[in-house]
């Protein structure tokens, strides 16, 4: 039964995707249809799943695996030592990613639900359902996946899938850039993963989640090869989770549909890095200076990502940014010994963030604009459904209690505070910096004075979708996964808070967490403080709206520029990028072309020139020749014979 | 008259020659011909002459000798049809000018 429900969440969005694409031309209609059907039955087996094994903390639910591959090298070069492993295939569940599971499908269904709204005007609406059932096949393959290998498998498949979704308006060249981007900067990261992968299989024979145990990796690889295979794989988590520094591609991906970054470029897929911090903890955890490393780039990626966001005009990049610094909390939360407050916070932010996306959308598709100043100006404020679901995310994004956010977000500037100073620092700033800029754009959209030809936008801005008619279906569409989403974003903080006894930390294998009143003094001061800042800045909209776009200070550039880091990437593809590049072309068409190919050739057809000489065409020559051979043949044999 | 096989051999060998040196040699396909003649004469020659001292009934030699006749009467024929061919193609009988095979 169990296996069924399994089978039924991975492939279920598989099937909807083939199908998508063999429907004939006429029936693509039903396409949305499909797509729903499809994420609603991975939902709801997931959901049955979770019913049935909650709270049995401790021990996995299922462990269903095949082996797939043998491998028995004899000790050679180079690595100096016989190889021997199965490679397995399987599903692994256990409460971890049983969580994860459910938050990716019932989140998907809620987006494929939305984008039943925001694409309904869009030509290539059949394509865009499947890709997104593609998306959701590969990141349930992910979670469930048994192993590292099949988990890196799944991972590439979900970065295809971003790729595709990112560039869905492929005929806009600034998608087709940012999927480019996106694509490239994830292959850097792949590649030390896949690295990892290899050390850590050479090393122990299995890549069972279940053999890679801190202990375990320990003993069998020692500490300096444990620190690189952790590094290694930590560079996979870096492209996929947009850590410090290849966070860049993120906020670029806002050029996909605006469902598709609530989806893919903030609740899940982005945080599969955290997922796998958190589901390989043996690995990171094996060695100190990983985990150091790891709480630095994610204090690193944290206050970046804040930073940037406080700037912004767009409501996708304020949100784009603020994921990018939550991100980087989260892999604080694991740095600073406390995996399982990261996951927490992981799947709070999965709600409110989805929740924030799609309200953005609404807006967006309303507007017809991602400016903020815009949407304000065009009467945001008055709809009603987005607005409370705005209010309700950014409240628990910046840690309101009792929203979501507070709970989850309190765990891990605990588990800083326990680190060290500077950790706990970098993390309140963070907060103080994420609430500034979600009041900001709480207050900028609240406040603004409505004008007149802003109104409910039928002005072509040639922007996400065509122009609106509101029906039931429509209306319904949009409303209600934001409304449950904000429901959920609400309600999830109760999982994991001290009122509870956190169920979902005990049963992730935690402690219960304790309340603490300080923690939740300091954490009302700091939201006080960022909203104090945003009111005194932005209590008139029209007005830090000129300051925005006149400021020129050093400081305005340097976050303008992103703080160098594109053109730092920019510099170092053309200094050191190109140069290997030439160097290898130079050796392509010398060495290879020149000496090798052409070389070979060359030399062949002046043997032929030499042969050739003998093809005199005369018949007595020929004649001659022959008789010569004859002559010492015989004289060969007969002499052979007579002696 | 000195019965023994020698002389012969000798003439034999000289014939052999004299038509190997003329087919290498000679610019003219007719000419070439005639050599042929000469090695396959050479040929009859041996047998003849091994039949008559080395064999108790020389007829076997002398019969090889007649085949050897015939078989030069039938290869003259097509030879020379053959020549006449490439004649009336090219009016030429030179062997060196045929060299359309050349690498």
């Amino acid at each position: 039964m169990d296996l069924t429900l399994l089978w039924t969440i991975q492939l279920a969005p598989l099937a909807v995707f083939a199908l998508i694409f063999i429907l004939p031309k006429n029936a693509r209609g039903i396409a949305p249809l499909l797509g729903l059907t499809g994420s609603a039955a991975a939902a709801v087996s997931a959901l049955c799943f979770l019913l049935a094994h909650a709270g049995k903390a401790g021990q996995p639910a299922l462990h269903y695996s095949v082996d797939w591959l043998t491998i028995d090298l004899p000790a050679a070069w180079p690595l100096g030592k016989a190889v021997s492993g199965t490679l397995k295939a399987g599903f692994l569940l256990d409460p971890l990613n049983l969580l994860m599971i459910t938050l990716v499908t019932v989140i998907s269904f809620f987006v494929q639900l939305f984008s039943f709204y925001y694409m309904r005007e869009d030509e290539s609406r059949p394509r865009y359902f499947a890709y997104l059932s593609f998306f959701s096949f590969a990141m349930t393959g992910l979670v469930l996946a048994s192993n590292l290998l099949q988990t890196f498998m799944f991972w590439e498949l979900v970065g295809l899938a971003s790729y595709l979704l990112i560039g869905f308006w492929y005929t806009k060249p600034s998608a087709a850039q940012a999927a480019r981007k996106a694509f490239v900067l994830n292959r850097l990261g792949d590649l030390g993963f896949y690295l990892g992968i290899v050390i850590l299989f050479v090393g122990l024979g299995t890549l069972d989640f279940t053999g890679l145990g801190k202990d375990a990796v320990l003993s069998a690889l020692g500490p300096t090869l444990a620190m690189a295979a952790g590094l290694l794989v930590l560079t996979g988590v870096m492209g996929k989770s947009a850590q410090f520094p290849l966070h860049i591609w993120l906020p670029d991906a806002m050029e996909g549909p605006t469902p598709v970054s609530a989806l893919i470029h903030s609740a899940t897929m982005v945080a599969a890095g955290v997922f796998l911090l958190v589901r390989a903890y043996g690995v990171f955890s094996a060695s100190e200076v990983t985990l150091e490393v790891i709480l630095l780039l994610g204090c690193v990626t944290g206050l970046i990502g804040a930073l940037l966001a406080t700037r912004q005009r767009d409501i996708k990049k304020i949100l784009a940014y603020s994921t990018v610094s939550q991100l980087g909390l989260m892999a604080a939360g694991v740095g600073a010994h406390a995996p399982q407050a990261a996951m927490f916070h992981l799947t709070t932010h999965a709600f409110f963030k989805s929740c924030l996306f799609l309200t953005s959308g609404a807006f967006i598709h309303r507007f017809h604009s991602n400016d903020i100043w815009t949407i304000a100006r065009g009467g945001g404020r008055k709809d009603l459904v987005p607005m409370l679901t705005l209010t309700v995310g950014l409240l628990s994004l910046c840690g309101l209690p009792p929203l979501s956010g507070f709970f989850s977000k309190d765990l891990i500037l605990e588990a800083a505070k326990h680190h060290g100073l500077a950790a706990f620092a970098a993390c309140v700033a963070v907060s103080v910096l994420t609430a500034y800029y979600s009041f900001r754009l709480l207050f900028i959209v609240l406040f603004a004075r409505p004008t007149a030809g802003h109104g409910h936008g039928h002005h072509a801005h040639g922007h996400d979708a065509g122009g609106h008619h509101e029906d039931l279906l429509g209306g319904l569409s949009r409303a209600l996964p934001l409304l449950l989403l904000a429901a959920l974003s609400i309600y999830a903080g109760f999982l994991g808070s001290p009122m509870t006894h956190s169920p979902i930390l005990v049963w992730l294998g935690g402690h219960e967490a304790h309340f603490d009143p300080a923690m939740a003094v300091k954490t009302l001061v700091i939201i006080a403080v960022g909203c104090a800042i945003a009111f005194a800045l932005h209590r008139d909209p029209d007005a830090s709206e000129k300051k925005l776009e006149s400021s020129k200070g050093p400081w305005a550039m340097l976050v303008d520029r992103r703080f160098f880091i594109d053109d730092a990437f920019v510099w170092v593809t053309k200094q050191v990028g190109l140069r290997i590049a030439s160097f290898f072309d130079l050796m392509d068409r010398w060495l290879v072309n020149g000496v090798l190919v052409n070389g070979t050739s060359y030399r062949i057809a002046d043997l032929g020139r030499l042969a050739v000489r003998l093809q005199s065409g005369s018949l007595q020559g020929y004649l001659a020749c022959g008789l010569a051979v004859l002559a010492v043949t015989l004289l060969w044999l007969t002499g052979g014979s007579s002696r | 008259m000195s019965a023994t096989l020698q002389p012969y051999l000798l003439i034999s060998t000289l014939l052999l020659c004299l038509g190997l040196y003329g087919v290498l040699t000679r610019r003219n396909l007719i000419a070439v011909l005639i050599s042929l003649e000469l090695i396959l004469n050479s040929a009859s020659l041996n047998f003849v002459a091994f039949g008559r001292f080395h064999m108790a009934d020389p007829s076997a030699g002398q019969v090889f000798a007649i085949f050897i006749i015939a078989l030069a009467a039938a290869e003259v024929c097509v030879a020379l049809s053959l020549i006449l061919l490439l004649f009336r193609q090219r009016r030429s009988v030179d062997p060196a000018s045929m060299d359309q095979l050349k690498g």
